[in-house]
């Protein structure tokens, strides 16, 4: 049995892969990616900034709700905590720790902890935190022996984990040097398990001294090209946000393969997803009486014998002119293996061959492997710098995976970019864009039309003028997906209705026309003639330019009945096209709801046929 | 539509001077029939509605309808108008032989003509062909040849001939005088005189026909093997789709969407069949739902509802709910939300997998015009508009870019969809620049600089013109060519293995010749410009000192002893069945004899799989035993030992881990010595060599403790066979004498 285990479960493995991005090569992701947000709750933290600037501490509870329902969207799996230290009271597994209050211990986020985090933010949420935890003496030694244990405590594999300090305070033990040294300890100790510390350090009146004391405590970039530590304090909650969330995303290669150039050439890089298109979870069944989860199996078997079918029973077959050709699924694999994995320089083009149309799926992102192969990065960066000085991009063949047949990419080249906030916007490497082949293209019949003249173009100039906005490619939401989770929210959380959407990829149309005052009309007038309306349905398509855009000709469906009668006859109501055979309908007062041609035939049929 | 098919009519030679040829030529015949097969072979795997007939002539019999009083003699109908299927293609292969009449072609022509006449009566098609396959060497009586033509121009009949030799520009243009080169493959020799008579003829059929490009339907058989090698493409018929494109509430445009560009796949998917009776109905997938209980207690599928995850909680989510509450929103649509800077799409943003041309809707003029004043602005302007655009009322809306497209004949939009929050993946990557270890050198970037300059595949030639050498949109899909290869061979020589691939396709897949001689040079200075090492892989296996370092420690305070067991083997259990058995964990020294138990029951039932998969995995676990049992200084059940049964491909393995038996070095009371463990290994080793019985002396053989016979053991059953019954020996020599 264990055989047939292995063998449905590779299957199932295979389509995670086709969809997955995460899963690919060699490479195999075990365990789980953890985050502990240690937030500081001391006074300092619930200062409102000028102009009703939000207190540090609600920006950050703002940052965290933002990770939180961003996780239980993208990667749920995920563990997470939220700790606050510098607190009044204290609650931590063993009450061991004064002044540190977990919060949420470390799991899975879920709906509740969405509403916790709510709770804390805003004024009110600073009058709960203030009756709930209170702020007290610091030791961040203590908090962060209390995260270990934390950690610590978690039975699963942990693949990844990251712990966040939340503060304004670049002193926190206002000089005690025992307590400092004592939190280096123990941030040390943290760090040898394999954790992450990282300082979200927030605006403090005077600035925010990193060397102070928290230099010691963070971890050291990761190597040391690293941007490492943001040096200036994060004073907007945008900012913050998209801070944390840098960080808070591993990044995985898909697939880490070589970029031969040539015979014995070989430079290693990492494929990234950096786009890939969010799709709405699927469901999972659960039985009916308990509402537990139930698990599915899949058997193969013989429809006559009733017996299972082991992989060998089984082959793979197609049918092509009128024969059955019929395969091993070995070699229905074999069929596609072209080579082994890898990307293969062909030669290099100017980026102007690059079409814009030449769009067959989302690109990913080339970053060089210098774990697997040492020089790989000196390389890769002098033929980035190269290809983005000659503007040039490289044509490649790539066989992502084993047994994937050939794909001809480009490689764009990419320069790092960083905004004012010293944030990574852009990251350095090459955008993978996959070419279309012949069999891509369709072929069309473009419809020819007249050109417009300068006066209408430059009256549709005005119009785009009004209309022009920043495009920003993190600026819209999925509405589908957003109300998915929102129904889900309401039902977990037993709300009355669920919290509305706001549908960003609406057009606000009330807005435009109020910009766009008379242009509208006036472009209008310059393009059609008066009695055109593009808004009427198909019958206007009869209109053609030589009736001058005249008045609406009827449009000549009808068929008398005598006519219709014959066709009943003659079985010959196929004939009739749709539109037509709709006019009849209503002609001999037929009433149909059907809009299939079959349909609307029978009608007419049981109308006029008895 | 059911009125878009062809009807052909395959018309072809096989008269006995087909079958001449020069010396190392291929003779006509063959050429003729390859053209023949390639062709009906696109036809079968393109799945297409055009209709076959084939006719031969130059046979002994006759059998046509005309064939009456001796006239239209040795010309056989050998098959009727009909789709093209693999009956056919086997009986090209195996039917058609070279014969040894001569026919004359304008007969054949006629009978093809009256086939056709007859055959497409009341149907519909949209196009009749006759493909003439001939040398064109048999006598033909040019008399009724106006008569001939006359009908096929009523018919509206198209021609194509296929000749082993090439006729244009020869003769033809009377001043040029460019006379056809006699060396040319497939001629052989000059031609006869009924052949310049012929192709006199056929000239004048042609350019009667059409008279401007009637001779390009004339090929030879080499130039028309090179054209079919290609399986033909997928074909799609574009489907349009209306809408309106509305900016703000009172403005809009009638337009119409085509799909341009998109990932075609193949349109037919294996099915599986069972592998005695390749009957697909025997085979039958099944799904059945159970709870996660230790009973896995089926449900059935009525007694299921679904739910979701959120976060952490599952939340029941009837359809009916679910239909109810979801977004939903007005269908069809391509409303403009605004408008962007050209530059502020990112090419590397674009989602999805296709690009739609959006067009005003055909035949409305003053669309077309209002379009065209939105395509000009925003092309004049660099902007995009940013559009919402749903395909209907069931599918989910996109955020997307329409980008102006202007070309010589004809203007359009080009949509593609843009990203969602939600799709993107902000990851940081440490910068390149900043780092000197990366930085590359003036001369090392120089040298990037000449590889570039060597592998450019876009020159300009002597006229200035830019000409790219490698069109990659124009290469077919290697995969559906190589699929069809496949599927063709299987079904004409099955029980065969599969084919190579095909030169020509390789060819396609690799750089440019020209490029691969050029870059020679400069590839080899960046090998010696840029040092490239490749790092040493970590051992995939962890060794037991790993696994029980850090993580033998695993507190589980909450569980009874009782529990344990049963934990350990689920633990087990779980990781045999996803086959990944690399670590093995034991929970405390505390009840290490229960462990035993359980590790040496699961390694007996590892090993009764025999299975190499299995001997690993129990040789992960008996490492670990070894581990605990020398930790817990309680060498007690070397029983392990006592599975000699299964010993066959076990202690093998054995040896590659180097599992020695635990000596009194490693844990006191152990009456094993470290010489002796030792032994366990070499007797192994000398058996190989000698058969002798274990030497009983306690000699000093540490040095030749090594693995490096293994793997030939794999392959000596007879040597595995002895030192089973060795193992065996072993065991009973030294452990089972009592504690």
């Amino acid at each position: 049995m264990a055989e047939w285990n292995a063998y449905y479960r590779n299957e199932d493995d295979e389509e995670e892969q086709e969809e997955g991005e995460q899963s690919g090569g060699d490479y195999k992701i075990t365990g789980r990616d953890s985050l502990v947000f240690l937030v500081d709750a001391s006074k300092e933290m619930f200062i409102k900034g000028e102009d009703g600037q939000p207190s540090n501490f609600d920006m950050t509870m703002q940052a965290v709700r933002s990770v939180y329902t961003s996780k239980i969207i993208s990667s749920h799996r995920d563990l997470m905590a939220l700790v606050f230290y510098g607190t009044e009271q204290s609650k931590n597994p063993r009450n061991s720790f004064k002044h540190v209050y977990v919060y949420h211990d470390l799991d899975e986020p879920g709906a509740k902890r969405v509403q916790d985090v709510d709770a804390l933010q805003g004024e009110k949420g600073g009058q709960l935190a203030a009756e709930t935890m209170g702020s007290g003496e610091t030791s961040l030694g203590d908090a962060l022996w209390c995260c270990a244990n934390l950690y610590s405590d978690i039975k699963l594999r942990l693949s990844h984990k990251r712990l966040m300090i939340f503060t304004c305070r670049d002193e926190p033990h206002g000089g005690n040097s025992t307590k400092d040294r004592q939190a280096r300890t123990k941030a040390s100790d943290l760090k040898e398990t394999g954790v992450v510390i990282d300082l979200m350090h927030l605006m403090k009146p005077g600035g925010f001294d990193v060397s102070i004391f928290f230099r010691d405590i963070v971890s050291p970039p990761e190597d040391e090209s690293e941007l490492g530590l943001q040096l200036e304090p994060c004073d907007k909650l945008e900012d913050l946000k998209k801070r944390v969330r840098a960080k808070e995303q591993k990044k995985r290669a898909m697939a880490r393969l070589n970029l031969c150039l040539g015979e014995g050439l070989n430079v290693a890089v990492g494929l990234y997803a950096t786009a890939v298109t969010a799709r709405k979870p699927g469901a999972i069944k659960l039985y009916r009486e308990t509402n537990e989860p139930v698990r599915s199996k899949t058997r193969t078997f013989h429809t006559q014998t009733g017996s299972l079918l082991l992989p060998s029973d089984i082959k793979k077959a197609q049918v092509y002119g009128k024969k059955q050709i019929v395969m091993e699924k070995d070699e229905v694999d074999a069929i596609k293996k072209f080579d082994d994995p890898g990307l293969l320089l062909i030669g290099f083009k100017p980026m102007e061959k690059l079409k814009l149309h030449h769009h067959v799926r989302p690109a990913v992102f080339l970053y060089p492997e210098e774990g697997e192969v040492k020089g790989s990065a000196c390389l890769f960066s002098a033929l980035l710098t190269k290809c983005s000085e000659r503007n040039v991009f490289a044509l490649c063949r790539c066989i992502s995976r084993r047994n994937y047949p050939p794909r001809f990419v480009a490689l764009v080249p990419q320069k790092e970019e960083i905004d004012e906030g010293k944030v990574q916007i852009t990251p350095p490497g090459f955008n993978v864009i996959f070419l279309p082949y012949a069999d891509d293209f369709r072929t069309l019949d473009p419809p020819q039309f007249p050109t417009a003249s300068q006066t209408q173009v430059d009256k549709m100039k005005e119009i785009i003028s009004k209309l022009r906005f920043r495009y920003r490619s993190d600026a819209f939401e999925n509405p589908v997906i957003q109300q998915h989770y929102r129904n889900l929210e309401a039902l977990a959380l037993d709300m009355m209705a669920p919290e509305d959407v706001e549908d960003l990829i609406m057009p606000k149309a009330e807005q435009m026309d109020h910009r766009l005052g008379p242009l509208a009309q006036e472009f209008k007038d310059l393009v059609y003639p008066s009695d055109y309306n593009p808004e009427t349905k198909p019958a206007a398509k009869r209109k053609t330019a030589d009736t001058g855009g005249g008045a609406e000709k009827k449009p000549k469906v009808e068929v008398s009945e005598d006519e219709l009668r014959a066709h009943v006859q003659n079985g010959t109501m196929g004939k009739l096209t749709v539109p037509v055979l709709k006019e009849a309908c209503k002609q001999v007062g037929v009433r149909t709801t059907g809009t299939k041609k079959q349909e609307l035939i029978d009608a007419l049929i049981a109308r006029l046929g008895s | 539509m059911a009125g878009s098919k062809s009807a052909l009519v395959l018309c072809m030679d096989v008269g006995f001077s087909m079958s001449n040829s020069g010396p190392g030529e291929e003779p006509p015949f063959e050429l003729a029939k390859k053209v023949i097969q390639k062709f009906v072979q696109r036809q079968v795997f393109a799945e297409t509605k055009d209709e076959l007939a084939l006719v031969l002539f130059g046979t002994e019999d006759t059998k046509n309808p005309l064939a009456l009083d001796r006239q239209y003699q040795h010309i056989t109908i050998h098959r009727h108008l009909m789709v093209a299927d693999f009956e056919l293609l086997e009986e090209i292969e195996n039917q058609i032989h070279p014969e040894s009449q001569q026919a004359d072609w304008l007969d054949a022509l006629v009978v093809c003509m009256d086939l056709l006449q007859k055959e497409t009566k009341g149907k519909k098609y949209d196009r009749l062909n006759i493909a003439l396959l001939t040398d064109l060497n048999a006598q033909s009586s040019s008399d009724h040849l106006d008569v001939i033509i006359e009908n096929l121009k009523r018919a509206g009949i198209t021609l194509q001939f296929f000749l082993p030799f090439p006729v244009k520009d020869d003769e033809e243009g009377g001043g040029n005088g460019g006379r056809r080169s006699p060396g040319h493959p497939g001629t052989g020799k000059g031609l006869s005189m009924e052949q310049k008579d012929s192709v006199d003829m056929m000239k004048h059929i042609m350019l009667t026909l059409d008279e401007e490009d009637g001779l390009d339907q004339i090929h030879t058989f080499r130039n028309a093997i090179e054209q079919l090698r290609m399986f033909k493409g997928i074909e799609r018929r574009p489907m349009a789709w209306p809408c309106q494109l509305t900016i703000g509430s009172s403005l809009s445009i009638r337009i119409v969407g085509f799909k341009a560009v998109t990932e075609e796949k193949l349109k037919k998917i294996w099915a599986t069949v069972d592998a005695q009776t390749a009957q697909k109905e025997d085979v039958k997938r099944e799904t059945v739902y159970c709870l996660d209980d230790d009973n896995e207690t089926e449900v059935q599928k009525d007694d299921t509802i679904q739910g979701f995850l959120y976060g952490s909680d599952i939340v029941p989510f009837s359809k009916v709910d679910q239909d109810q509450m979801k977004y939903t929103h007005d269908g069809k649509c391509f409303a403009v939300l605004g408008f962007a800077k050209e530059n502020t799409v990112r090419r590397h943003q674009f989602m999805g997998n296709q690009v739609i041309k959006i067009f005003a809707a055909r035949g409305d003029e003053h669309a077309g015009v209002a379009l065209s004043a939105v395509i000009r602005a925003l092309d004049e302007c660099k902007m995009v508009a940013i559009v919402r655009y749903a395909y209907d009322r069931r599918s989910n809306p996109q955020i997307g870019a329409a980008f102006p497209c202007i070309k010589r004949d004809y203007e359009c939009l080009m949509y593609v969809q843009l990203p969602f929050t939600e799709d993107l993946r902000q990851f940081t990557f440490p910068s390149l620049e900043n780092n000197k270890k990366f930085t590359p050198s003036e001369t090392q970037l120089s040298a990037v600089d000449s590889l570039i300059d060597s592998m450019m595949l876009v020159e300009e030639d002597e006229n200035g013109e830019k000409r790219d050498m490698l069109k990659v949109h124009h290469i077919p899909n290697p995969a559906f060519q190589r699929h069809f290869q496949c599927l063709h061979h299987r079904a004409v020589c099955p029980g065969t293995p599969l084919p190579p691939m095909e030169s020509w396709l390789k060819a396609a897949l690799e750089r440019p010749e020209v490029i691969s001689e050029r870059c020679q040079a400069p590839l080899e200075e960046m090998k010696k410009k840029f040092p490239l090492t490749q790092v040493e892989k970590k051992k995939k296996l962890k060794t037991s000192a790993q696994i029980f370092g850090k993580d033998s420690e695993v507190p589980d305070a909450k569980k009874a002893k009782g529990d344990d067991e049963e934990e350990e083997e689920e633990y087990n259990l779980a990781d045999i069945a996803e086959g990944s058995v690399t670590s093995v964990r034991i929970r405390g020294a505390r009840n290490h004899l229960n462990v035993c138990q359980q590790l040496t029951h699961r390694i007996e039932q590892l090993l009764g799989n025999k299975n190499t998969h299995y001997y690993m995995k129990s040789i992960t676990c008996i490492q670990a035993f070894r581990e605990q049992s020398v930790k817990v200084n309680k060498h007690s059940l070397s029983s392990i030992w006592e599975m000699h049964d299964h010993f066959t491909g076990l202690d093998s393995c054995c040896l590659t881990d180097a599992i020695t038996l635990i000596s009194k070095d490693e844990v006191d009371g152990s009456f094993v010595s470290k010489n002796e463990a030792n032994q366990f290994l070499v007797a192994e080793e000398k058996k190989e060599e000698t058969t002798a019985p274990p030497a009983e002396d306690t000699g000093d053989f540490d040095d030749l403790v090594s693995v490096k016979l293994l793997p030939d053991m794999h392959f000596c059953p007879e040597g595995l066979n002895v030192r089973m019954q060795m193992s065996h020996n072993i065991v009973q020599n030294f452990f089972l004498k009592p504690v």
